[in-house]
């Protein structure tokens, strides 16, 4: 049983994408190659609105050695934050 | 912080693990057959489906099932649809999401194949593969090759999707202020629903009123642990994670022992979803609708969880796929399809390796699946590059 992490307040991402209605596997896989295309230690931003993401962009980093910063709350949707790794 | 809170928010709110949950699952869909019968999902679909052609004049013949509130099939639906929804709504997860528009297609088209490929395998990845296994049939792992093999090639098709057609505009309309009332509203009409139906006149009242209970049980589980049987099999493939995969196949084996001690006892018939799809129905049915269910990111139970939660595309996934599977089902009986063996062959196992045999076999079976991907998980040898 996981408890959400708070981004902090801050943050300044390099790159955003917008996963906004969709579901599972699009937001991942979006995610996935976003952070292809950026350097380690440089943020991304994932907009979305699937509660899935909540396990599955923390699990992801953890796996593919990069760092999750946390999500924050907007107005009917979540800001994740994923900084690439090296 | 209080107990009380604290116990709402690790029942209500925090994500289950999947672990937990295909225990819970196992423990929910063998007490469901100790009930009345096996745990199904594409039965009550095609009976709705059956129901509007019939009433928009396609088809001639009454359907034989009630559609709605007295038959089995049925309500497991709407019990697992009013459980996942009681589990998003007092978990605030409760929203309706609107996907950008290719979702639509890949919906309207994931909806076809896996309403050809339930038909082929006589039941979506639940009946045709879960409940197969776990009722000892042979047909169960071997639509899970089929599915294995759909699987990988819509991962596939993913890929090539997500270069040539970037998709964005999607949003959610919230109810996060309401939702945990609503939930309240829901769990509520549950507890009279269930207490009307023990109550009633109906023929079998209270058989319906324990399978709404129970398949609303099966409903919160899932949702709560987003239990997702598309997730077990893709992620070994798409990124190594291999969590979910997992707990499938712990709850397998644990509600195949379970519905094996029913069986073996005379509690149900032997016969009880073992279905004539060895091998062919069974095979490329899996495949089809292995296909289908990823590019629709849910299969017959995850489409539905994730329906109660509010997602759009899952919505019009549920209704395609409902409908070919009723139009299918339909043409398979003018043709005898399904009566002269063109799927295949019915094969109760224990028939041919015992009762043990059949349980060791199962157990084999998911034992060298959790190896492999659990060392997969570190070596990502079959993870598909990008």
């Amino acid at each position: 049983m996981s408890d959400i992490k708070i981004a902090p307040d801050d943050i300044k991402p390099d790159m955003t994408i917008d996963c906004k209605g969709l579901s599972c596997p699009m937001p991942l896989l979006k995610t996935k190659k976003a952070i292809q295309k950026l350097q380690p230690g440089q943020i991304l931003e994932v907009l979305g609105t699937d509660p899935g993401s909540r396990n599955d962009i923390p699990g992801w980093c953890e796996r593919a050695g990069h760092e999750y910063l946390g999500e924050k709350q907007d107005q009917g949707f979540i800001r994740f934050y994923v900084k690439k790794g090296a | 912080m209080s107990a009380w809170k604290r116990a709402y928010e690790n029942l209500c709110t925090k994500h289950w693990s999947p672990m937990l949950g295909g225990i819970l699952l196992a423990f929910l869909v063998v007490l469901l057959e100790a009930w009345y019968r096996p745990w199904g999902i594409v039965g009550g679909l095609r009976n709705w489906a059956d129901w509007f052609f019939y009433t928009i004049g396609l088809y001639d013949e009454e359907p034989a099932l009630h559609p709605l509130w007295s038959s089995t099939s049925s309500i497991l639906d709407i019990g697992l649809i009013w459980g996942a929804f009681i589990s998003a709504a007092l978990g605030r997860e409760f929203g309706i999401r609107i996907p950008p528009k290719i979702e639509f297609v890949k919906a309207v088209v994931a909806g076809i194949l896996m309403g050809i490929g339930a038909s082929l395998a006589m039941g979506c990845n639940v009946g045709g593969f879960y409940m197969a296994v776990n009722n000892l049939s042979a047909n169960g792992f071997v639509m899970l090759i089929g599915l294995i093999f759909g699987v990988i090639l819509a991962i596939k098709y993913l890929y090539w999707e997500l270069e040539r057609f970037p998709s964005s505009g999607g949003f959610e309309i919230s109810f996060h202020k309401i939702n945990p009332f609503l939930g309240i509203i829901a769990l509520i009409g549950l507890l009279i629903a269930t207490k009307a139906y023990f109550g009633s006149d109906l023929d079998r009242g209270e058989i319906l009123g324990g399978c709404l209970i129970l398949a609303a049980g099966i409903g919160y589980v899932m949702h709560r642990s987003r239990f997702c049987m598309v997730n077990a099999l893709r992620e070994p493939f798409m990124t190594g994670d291999a969590e979910m995969g997992k707990a499938l196949t712990v709850s397998l084996i644990l509600s195949a022992v379970g519905i094996a001690i029913l069986k073996y006892n005379g509690i149900r018939p032997e016969s009880a979803y073992v279905t004539p799809t060895f091998v062919q129905g069974a095979l490329i049915g899996g495949f089809i609708f292995g296909f289908g269910m990823t590019v629709a990111g849910g299969c017959g139970s995850g489409s539905l969880w994730r329906v109660a939660e509010g997602q759009v595309k899952l919505v019009i996934v549920a209704i395609v796929f409902a409908l070919t599977n009723s139009l299918v089902r339909h043409f398979f009986a003018e043709y005898e399809v399904i009566e002269n063996g063109y799927l295949g062959k019915a094969i109760f196992m224990p028939e041919y390796l015992g009762y043990a045999g059949t349980l060791l076999l199962i157990a084999l079976v998911v034992l060298v699946w959790y190896i492999v991907i659990d060392w997969n998980e570190d070596s990502n040898k079959l993870v598909l590059e990008m």
